[in-house]
């Protein structure tokens, strides 16, 4: 389990990763809506996105609709690269091909 | 998942992450693929229903039964307009929160199709105004609102690699070309039964994938 990327080996990293992969490269998800769609609560999710974007995973994007203010998030290409080394590798620990 | 989630591993096994991992993926091509099957059942719908309205109510049609055409056409017209307009707020909720690449994409291609079904018709204004028969008319609005969907859905086939999408497009740009020979009202008639029930079988194709993923 050592060498599984502990930034993004923990159930709600996983899911905002794996969300955030999910999107189309060049895309961006509003906080709102990855909030809704991961069903977490605000504080959590800020909370697990502050630690990906330390590890230089996500992209923030703080920016303005109108006069409010709206963050929107990507997944960085190292915190891409990451996301395919990591489930490359629970292949691997699951006896498929890496 | 609760407010104190740990920071660190909380004991996931391999199986467990690959489950979350595919959970997750899973749920979120469902969640931006909800509206494709609501899309064909929508336009389906209005073509099938509009088109036959149409057929049943030209002057002279074999149609048992008998619409006025003051009923017929403001049906037609009001399901039309209302399938662009449940695709169009549909397709925007889909993709609210969503900045980038798909977004650009998204909205021009919703502009496409306005600014074409926008062009067709002014076009067929003019034919109108340039003395075109009653039939020449119907016979170029039936076929050229379905060739402009072919040439749509075959856009869409590019941009989202979809196979269904070029199925229904080479269906309707085939009922495009080859309708026009049945003359009016026949062709409105053809075209209710070639494109609309193509586009009701894309919808329940579209929403067994979805069932599938």
């Amino acid at each position: 389990m050592d060498e599984l990327d502990p930034v993004i080996h923990a159930s709600a990293r996983l899911r905002i990763t794996a969300a955030l992969a999910a999107l189309d490269a060049g895309d961006r998800i509003s906080f709102p809506r990855l909030q809704g769609l991961l069903a977490m609560t605000a504080g959590n999710l800020s909370t697990h996105l502050r630690k990906l974007e330390d590890a230089g995973y996500v992209d923030v994007d703080k920016t303005f609709q109108g006069r409010s203010p709206v963050t929107y998030l990507s997944l960085s290409q190292a915190g891409r690269r990451a996301f395919e080394d990591y489930t490359a590798r629970l292949r691997a620990l699951l006896g498929g091909t890496p | 998942m609760t407010e104190n989630d740990d920071l660190e591993s909380d004991g996931l096994t391999p199986e467990q992450s690959l489950a979350l991992i595919q959970g997750e993926t899973r749920s979120m091509k469902r969640l931006f693929g909800v509206q494709v099957p609501v899309y064909y059942f929508v336009w389906g719908g209005a073509w099938l229903v509009g088109y036959l309205l149409l057929w049943a109510a030209w002057p002279g049609s074999p149609s048992p039964v008998a619409v006025p055409l003051a009923v017929a056409a403001p049906v037609f017209a009001a399901l039309i307009l209302g399938a662009a307009v449940a695709s169009a707020v549909v397709g925007v909720r889909s993709n609210r929160g969503i900045k980038g690449t798909s977004d650009f994409v998204g909205t021009v291609y919703g502009i496409s199709w306005a600014l074409l079904g926008g062009a067709v018709g002014t076009i067929g204004y003019a034919l109108i105004r340039a003395g075109s028969s009653d039939a020449a008319v119907a016979i170029y609005y039936t076929s050229a609102y379905a060739l402009l969907v072919g040439a749509m859905y075959l856009a869409g086939t590019m941009l989202w690699r979809s196979v269904d999408q070029l199925v229904i497009a080479i269906v309707m740009i085939v009922a495009a070309a080859v309708t026009g020979f049945f003359g009016a009202p026949g062709n409105m008639l053809a075209m209710a039964l070639i494109a609309g029930p193509a586009l009701l079988l894309g919808g329940v194709i579209a929403l067994a994938r979805l069932r599938r993923m």
